[in-house]
């Protein structure tokens, strides 16, 4: 890991919290869209410099290519305005509705790419380890933690419960309507085992004394470091003058 | 003195239609070994919910006669306080991971944590007890990534730790192979030789032979037999109730029944060996 990786890296949760939050207020702040757009570029640099270009870049462009279509699409053919560019039939696209396109995806690209920034550099440990230091209940960052962890458990359940109902010959491979009538056999096991389990793992977690009274520790820490004031700072400092920059101008 | 004592206990799940548990009485005493045997369905882990407090206090459903751990009503005690005082270890070894630490080590620290214990001194004794179970291969590891048997020590490692007086431990080596069994048992038998009161549900009689001092049977909700081990291990009327004898011990019996009487019933390989030693060389000297 080199320098710049792990000065991203190490800043706390809040901090890079505040770094996207800056990404994406200055999308709403700025006029226009060509800086919202930018935005996404910005943040797959600082996912490179963070050392996770490619998982950033993949996620980003998967997610928002298909809703910057959709409703490019959408708003070109049927926002209501006057100056026809092109025209098939009833349907018209309108300059009105490709300009409303344009500021409304460019918005969205800049806030949804800078949350999955966020939640690319952060880890889930920190970002809880932090809330709980901020107060909130212990019972909320279980939700939270235990959730991301049950979900790949309950792919491998998933698995396991399709690989018994093929060998009681429920087809679970082939055409579309095979793969949903396979859907209930499946799913109501996976289901209500999961209902099942849950009662077994209160009785874990009592046992652990999760519902102890008192203050609890924890082992797993993170701590704001000088850097952090830094970052606080000078995105403080970027703020007010974008500010300044657009009430004046 | 008795650390636990339960008096005419009688409960109904608020969603059974006939009671589980009837007109249950047994005095455990501190540092002793105990083991509930009986079928499926017999109430032992109903009777294991009723000492650790799950019975009343998640069931709900309404219990009747007493239950005093330390002299004091079930009901009375709060299951956080317990939580210190009697460690709980069911069979699914599935289920019993907190879900929510990346580690073995974290999560053997989780319980300690939710104490509020102080971080320098949780490390040291989650450290001992790795050390203590030899499970020190696993201590870095996922814990949803364990086989069976392994999650199934660190479950107990995480109830250990807590330091517990009692160890309810439900069934433990169900779902286990033979050589996680051996493991458990033998975190079972340094728990018991540190002077810990061990609540153990188990169908495999030979390591209750071995292992356990007193012996509850349990069938449709009742405690049928209770005594020594040594005695109700022996004796034939416990078939009847539907409870396995060691092997031993049937030889035992069925050399009685044969003419050929060892003098005892004998519960474990060791003591057959001696009795039928003995039988041989009384034999020698009479012929």
């Amino acid at each position: 890991m080199n320098k710049i990786q792990q000065f991203i890296v190490n800043l706390y949760p809040t901090t890079k919290f505040l770094i996207v939050l800056f990404l994406a207020l200055s999308a709403f702040i700025t006029p226009g869209y060509i800086w919202s757009y930018l935005v996404l570029p910005i943040c797959m640099f600082l996912a490179y410099l963070a050392g996770c270009f490619k998982e950033f870049s993949n996620l980003a462009i998967k997610a928002l290519l298909l809703i910057v279509l959709f409703i490019f699409l959408l708003q070109a053919f049927f926002y209501p305005g006057q100056e026809i560019l092109w025209q098939w039939g009833i349907f018209s696209v309108k300059q009105e509705g490709i300009q409303f396109a344009l500021s409304l995806t460019s918005k969205i690209v800049a806030v949804a790419s800078s949350l999955l920034l966020f939640f690319r550099i952060t880890k889930v440990k920190d970002l809880v380890s932090s809330l709980e230091k901020l107060g909130l209940s212990p019972k909320v960052t279980f939700i939270f933690l235990s959730t991301l962890q049950i979900i790949p458990e309950m792919q491998k359940s998933t698995h396991v419960i399709m690989d018994a109902q093929k060998t009681r010959g429920v087809e679970t491979e082939g055409k579309l309507m095979t793969r949903v009538k396979a859907f209930v056999p499946i799913l109501s096991p996976l289901v209500l085992g999961s209902i099942a389990s849950t009662e077994e793992r209160v009785l874990t977690l009592e046992s652990r004394a999760f519902s102890a009274k008192g203050n609890k520790t924890s082992l797993y820490q993170v701590n704001k470091t000088k850097h952090d004031l830094k970052v606080r700072i000078l995105l403080l400092i970027l703020f007010i003058l974008l500010i300044v920059w657009r009430v004046l101008s | 003195m008795s650390i636990i004592s339960i008096k005419n206990l009688t409960y109904q799940y608020p969603t059974s239609e006939e009671d589980v548990l009837r007109d249950i009485s047994v005095e455990f005493e501190s540092g002793k070994f105990y083991a509930v045997i009986g079928a499926n369905g017999a109430g032992k882990t109903s009777l294991c919910n009723a000492i650790r407090g799950f019975i009343p206090h998640f069931y709900n459903g309404e219990l009747q006669g007493d239950v005093l751990i330390e002299g004091r009503d079930i009901r009375e005690w709060e299951l956080g306080e317990l939580s210190t005082k009697i460690g709980y270890v069911f069979q699914n070894p599935f289920t019993q991971i907190s879900g929510v630490k990346d580690t073995v080590f974290d999560e053997i620290s989780f319980g300690l944590e939710n104490l509020g214990v102080e971080e320098s001194e949780i490390r040291s004794r989650v450290a001992d007890i790795i050390q203590l179970l030899e499970i020190g291969h696993l201590q870095e590891k996922n814990p949803f990534e364990l086989s069976g048997g392994q999650k199934q020590r660190v479950a107990l490692a995480s109830i250990i730790v807590m330091e517990p007086e009692i160890l309810v431990i439900d069934e433990p080596t169900s779902q286990l192979d033979p050589q996680s069994t051996e493991a458990i048992f033998s975190i079972i038998e340094l728990m018991q030789k540190k002077g810990k009161t061990i609540i153990l549900v188990e169908h495999k009689i030979e390591l209750i032979a071995e292992y356990a001092d007193y012996i509850i049977v349990m069938k449709d909700g009742k405690a049928v037999l209770q005594g020594n081990a040594d005695d109700v291990l022996s004796n034939e009327q416990a078939i009847e109730l539907g409870c396995a004898l060691p092997q031993y011990a049937l030889f035992g019996i069925e050399m009685k029944e044969n003419g050929m009487d060892l003098g005892t019933i004998p519960l474990t390989e060791k003591k057959a060996i001696s009795a039928v030693q003995h039988l041989l060389e009384k034999r020698r000297v009479t012929s």
